[in-house]
């Protein structure tokens, strides 16, 4: 049996139109206006048990809406989603105790107490007997490494060490499914690699099942097998991470700041010059062609180099790409 | 035992988390000292005005006591509507609902936490306060009594504010039915002034709604403690609490069909 299998699913919002300024409002009183938006049209996949699906997408997409439909919290307009056997939105209190949940940009620690007093009452909501909970406490502080940050309140943690608290308050209670909305959001590329290491450790001792949800294409990378991309309530594009990064990671930027000033004609062979500043360069190369390697080499071989930064290309770029080739 | 010591913890890492600023909390419950000394003033230039030692059967000092009562209610009164809508508006409720809790019962634990210390240096503060103006307060073998009636009225409140914060979930602002809801606690909850002081046919109504139990039974009863006005008082306020806790599960399980939480 699949972890998650949604057929059709779809999620219609209504919301209010209202024209700008004061005779805008009151028309909207009298002749109220409705817009329709289609967060979710027809979506249909499957994840199985302990897998890692990469559920990517730009902003406004449909992946919240989406994995708050599967946590049970919204109601679908139409289709039927399964998740552990269950109908999410008519489930939702036993579904609770096999899923834990993260999302990246709302808290669930209480603010003002250190995060041990959240993990202490989340043993009594998932009702685990007290030397479980000590145990499984002990367990995740390590696996987080978390231990001397628990007796610290929260508000005063750092936004990486908080995700890192936030994610394992989430997998207290041993959930089989992890539904991780935006967990890295905001987080630096240390933060960011420590909280995907962990994730993949306990998805590995665990076998929990993982579905992460993000717009930044390095999480589907460092964590992902297969990868579904979302845009405007659609899937546009369903393979394996493998696949999409042979297809379309393949591109590369790269902003190099020299300690001297460049050349305002700056070229490199195999690399593309998209912008060229008094100290700074953007570039972009493709791996198929032109390695890392031999990227590196040429840059320095232009001068002494202060700070270098290899990025993927962002994801609205991606998916223009898809859709490209699609038509 | 287990769902109770859910909402138990729940209870107590709310109150350690309103607890975590004392001194913040601790000057919020001086207003009341400004409100116990304009009531006085006011007041004393009635029954003065009047030239009477009691208005409606009510004593300047026992009225000042009612008053007590009746601020303190009304300032340990849950703020779960404002709570609920926040919540939808940031996308909270998100992680609210999906755990293993029941929802009204996680506001009502967590809404009780932040009002009981609320409750309790109001009625400290201002009993003191009115103690020093006015003397000694009502007898002593009426305080349980009022504090169960305070319990019920609490809950009743809850009932209500958690009523308009369900609108949240279709309307999102609701801070106008809070506007209404209060003015109508003032007057008809007798907040500002005892039902006794109301038209004969408008007081008749008031007395049946559940503002009065809310606000005028519990503070009524403790200037004038009976038993035979604690029972009466305590059937009337378990009545509305079924009446109204129906009304807030039905709620409940409609309003979550039209649920949109913000962002994402």
């Amino acid at each position: 049996m699949p972890a998650i299998k949604v057929t059709d699913l779809k999620k219609v919002f209504k919301s209010k139109r209202k024209e700008a300024g004061m005779l805008g409002s009151l028309r909207s009183l009298t002749h109220p206006e409705y817009k329709t938006i289609e967060a979710v049209c027809g979506l249909s996949f499957e994840m199985e048990a302990g897998e890692l699906l990469g559920f990517i997408g730009p902003n406004g997409a449909g992946k919240s809406t989406t994995i708050k439909i599967l946590t049970g919290i919204l109601f679908p307009t139409g289709g039927d989603a399964s998740v552990l056997g269950y109908t999410p939105w008519r489930d939702r209190h036993k579904l609770a105790y096999q899923i834990g949940t993260v999302f990246g940009q709302r808290p669930q620690l209480w603010y003002h107490l250190p995060a041990i007093d959240t993990f202490t009452l989340f043993g009594k909501i998932y009702e685990l007997d007290e030397l479980v909970l000590k145990r499984r406490i002990g367990f995740l502080a390590e696996t987080f490494e978390i231990g001397d940050l628990l007796e610290i309140p929260v508000r005063k943690l750092s936004l990486g060490q908080r995700m890192r608290c936030e994610t394992a308050a989430s997998l207290l209670h041993s959930p089989k499914l992890l539904l991780l909305d935006e967990p890295s959001i905001g987080l630096d590329v240390v933060a960011k690699q420590r909280i995907r290491d962990a994730i993949r450790e306990m998805s590995k001792l665990e076998n929990v099942g993982v579905l992460l949800t993000s717009h930044d294409a390095g999480d589907l990378e460092a964590l992902c097998r297969r990868v579904i991309i979302i845009n405007h309530g659609q899937i546009v594009y369903h393979d394996k991470v493998s696949n999409l990064k042979r297809k379309y990671l393949t591109s590369k930027l790269v902003e190099v700041r020299y300690a001297a000033e460049v050349n305002q004609d700056f070229q490199i062979y195999g690399m593309e010059t998209l912008k060229v500043g008094r100290y700074g360069v953007k570039l972009r190369f493709d791996t198929k062609n032109t390695s890392v390697d031999l990227v590196m080499s040429r840059l320095s071989e232009k001068g002494s180099l202060v700070d270098i930064t290899i990025s993927d290309p962002p994801l609205e770029e991606v998916i223009a790409r898809i859709y490209e080739e699609a038509a | 035992m287990r769902p109770f010591n859910k909402y138990w913890a729940i209870f107590k890492i709310q109150l350690l988390n309103v607890m975590a600023y004392p001194s913040e909390l601790l000057g919020r419950s001086f207003s009341i000292i400004i409100f116990m000394l304009v009531f006085a003033s006011l007041w004393r230039t009635a029954y003065g005005i009047a030239g009477t030692d009691t208005l409606q059967g009510i004593t300047l000092p026992g009225m000042l006591w009612y008053l007590m009562i009746a601020e303190t209610i009304e300032l340990s009164r849950p703020r779960v509507s404002t709570t609920i809508s926040r919540q939808v508006k940031t996308g909270e409720l998100a992680y609210v609902l999906n755990k293993p809790y029941n929802f009204l019962a996680y506001h009502f634990s967590t809404s009780f936490a932040d009002s009981l210390f609320r409750m309790l240096t109001n009625a400290l503060i201002g009993g003191i306060v009115v103690s020093l103006m006015f003397g000694s307060p009502p007898p002593a073998w009426g305080w349980p009594l009022a504090a169960i009636a305070l319990i019920g009225a609490w809950a009743l409140n809850f009932c209500m504010m958690a009523l308009i914060g369900l609108a949240a979930f279709i309307t999102e602002e609701i801070s106008s039915f809070e506007w209404i809801f209060q003015k109508a606690l003032f007057i008809l909850g007798g907040m500002m002034i005892p039902l006794e002081f109301l038209p004969g046919w408008l007081r008749t109504v008031a007395e049946r709604l559940p503002f009065a139990y809310a606000m005028y039974g519990p503070a009524r009863l403790f200037i004038d403690p009976s038993l035979e006005g604690f029972y009466s008082l305590l059937a009337g306020q378990l009545v509305w609490l079924l009446v109204l806790g129906g009304a807030l599960a039905l709620a409940y399980n409609r309003g979550a069909r039209y649920l949109a939480v913000n962002g994402g």
